[in-house]
């Protein structure tokens, strides 16, 4: 209880961290049901590795052309590198896949592969940002500035927006494309829609959480309230309410012992995944029995 | 073709740019019955997709207006080749048939359950709306199926292969219902079958698909064992 109350006192030292860790519990896997849902969990894993590589693509352009001018938290720069190589690998997938007849995840491993070994061989050329790189891998996250996280806060609150309004159509899109064809609906302009938004909220968190803890909330919780839900309608907002709530006891947990808060988080998340799971299996001996 | 509800005009179908079928030239006139039919692989589901926009044509014209706006079309894929990836119940499925019809940003509501519910059950699938769809059976998912195509209260319903993979009283009880749908609403139906004697009394003509042409003509006539003998006899010796 002490833990708890010290969690939530606004003066909380903190508490960026936790506000940043709970907006991207919320929100990620509410974009996460549509990777999940269209079975592109690999481009769950691709694509922070390639946001991550844009960081350090930023940073190492930065170094480059302005020596001894780069500090650790230029976040627009850094931004800037993640959303433009995020795009730009789902511009290169889509257009890959048009012209080439590899299965999806043969395209999106070599891009996880390429992507993992480039964001190394940037960040192996600059100090500051091989701080900062390594930071977001291992996914600590102690200081958020509060720029940055009015950034994500805003950056997210538009993806929930988007993702509220075009509802009907990317449901539609992602689960029959024949019938929304029939229904004369313009897929790939709907598929655009989605990738900019997965690309959007991929590239702005990040940044701020790394790409595990990204991978993490993307996919984890959609897994599980899939599990304990029926049907499309509440998947959403299950999903959304186990990565927040695991995203709010990771922090706490985290804290507690110490240990870094993105593996706490996504070893949580996968905890109560196996969890689910094993209670099912007993339920469904139980009732066979 | 006035007063079609679609027509191709010197179509030609197929895959990669390559044809599959050239210079098909064909309406489809509100309250027709119409069962297309021809061997595996001769493009019949082509030309069912080319008519409801989901394959586009390599050459030629395919015209889909009904009184100056689009058709409707309420579509009902071949069940064993639907793979849907969203857990969904029966229910949603169907509302996914109302979806064509609302405007950007307006979700699916009180109005479209109560249709969709009402589609399932002219379907004789009420039963089925709160399971998931892909736990259910042949037969049961294809009353889905059709029960989705309904709801979008749809100009010409399109059915690929609807009696493939079920059992025969299902199969009976979707043939009397596209029937029904037929003749006491005037609902106009194209549908992909192989299933020549169950059809024989629902549909009023038939295509065949039959060396790469359309052969169109009143179903007792294209049905009749003598005509079915001849294509088929042709079709195994090409």
């Amino acid at each position: 209880m002490k833990l708890l109350l010290e969690i939530l006192s606004p003066d909380f030292l903190l508490r960026n961290a936790l506000y940043g860790g709970l907006i991207i519990g919320f929100v990620a896997p509410l974009v996460g049901v549509y990777l999940v849902g269209r079975r592109m969990v690999f481009l769950g894993v691709a694509l922070p590795q390639v946001s991550t590589a844009g960081v350090a693509g930023a940073f190492f352009w930065h170094a480059l052309f302005h020596q001894g001018e780069l500090h650790e938290g230029d976040f627009w720069l850094a931004l800037t590198g993640s959303t433009l190589f995020t795009l730009a690998a789902i511009v290169g997938l889509a257009v890959w896949e048009s012209h080439s007849r590899a299965r999806v995840e043969e395209r999106t491993g070599v891009l996880y592969a390429f992507a993992a070994a480039l964001s190394l061989l940037l960040v192996a050329s600059d100090r500051i940002a091989e701080i900062g790189i390594l930071g977001l891998l291992k996914g600590e996250i102690i200081a958020i500035p509060t720029d940055e996280l009015l950034v994500l806060a805003g950056g997210y609150a538009a993806i929930v927006a988007a993702l509220w309004f075009f509802k009907k159509d990317l449901l539609l899109v992602s689960a029959d494309r024949d019938l929304a064809l029939s229904f004369g609906k313009n897929v790939l302009a709907w598929d655009l829609v989605l990738y900019l938004i997965i690309g959007t909220t991929i590239s702005l968190g990040v940044l701020l959480v790394g790409p595990l803890v990204m991978f993490g909330f993307l996919i984890v919780p959609p897994l599980i309230a899939g599990r304990v839900t029926r049907g499309i309608r509440h998947l959403p907002l299950a999903a959304s309410t186990f990565g927040g709530l695991t995203a709010f006891v990771g922090f706490a947990v985290s804290y507690k012992l110490d240990w870094p808060m993105g593996p706490t988080d996504v070893a949580l998340v996968c905890v109560v995944l196996a969890l689910v799971v094993s209670a099912q299996t007993v339920l469904g001996w139980l009732r066979r029995a | 073709m006035n007063g079609a509800l679609v027509s191709f005009e010197d179509v030609a179908l197929g895959y990669d740019g390559t044809p599959v079928l050239e210079g098909l030239t064909l309406a489809v006139r509100p309250g027709d019955c119409l069962a297309l039919l021809g061997p595996n692989g001769c493009g019949k589901s082509t030309i069912l997709k080319a008519m409801a926009g989901i394959v586009p044509p390599i050459s030629g014209t395919i015209s889909r207006t009904r009184d100056g706006r689009p058709v409707r079309f309420g579509y009902v894929p071949q069940q064993e080749t639907l793979d849907l990836a969203f857990p969904m119940t029966a229910a949603e499925v169907v509302e996914m048939g109302t979806c064509g019809g609302l405007p950007l940003g307006r979700h699916v509501g009180h109005a479209e359950r109560a249709r969709a519910l009402t589609c399932l059950e002219q379907a004789g699938a009420a039963d089925l709306r709160g399971r998931l769809f892909h736990a259910l059976s042949g037969g049961q998912k294809q009353r889905v199926l059709v029960a989705r195509a309904l709801a979008a209260e749809p100009d010409l319903l399109l059915l690929d292969e609807p009696l493939s993979g079920i059992d025969t009283p299902t199969a009976g009880a979707i043939l009397a219902l596209l029937g029904r749908l037929n003749r006491e609403q005037g609902l106009t139906i194209l549908l992909v079958t192989h299933h020549l004697g169950g059809v024989r009394d629902v549909i009023r003509e038939a295509i065949w698909v039959h060396g790469g042409k359309l052969l169109r003509g009143p179903a007792s006539t294209m049905l009749a064992p003598e005509q079915v003998r001849t294509i088929i006899e042709e079709d195994f010796l090409s």
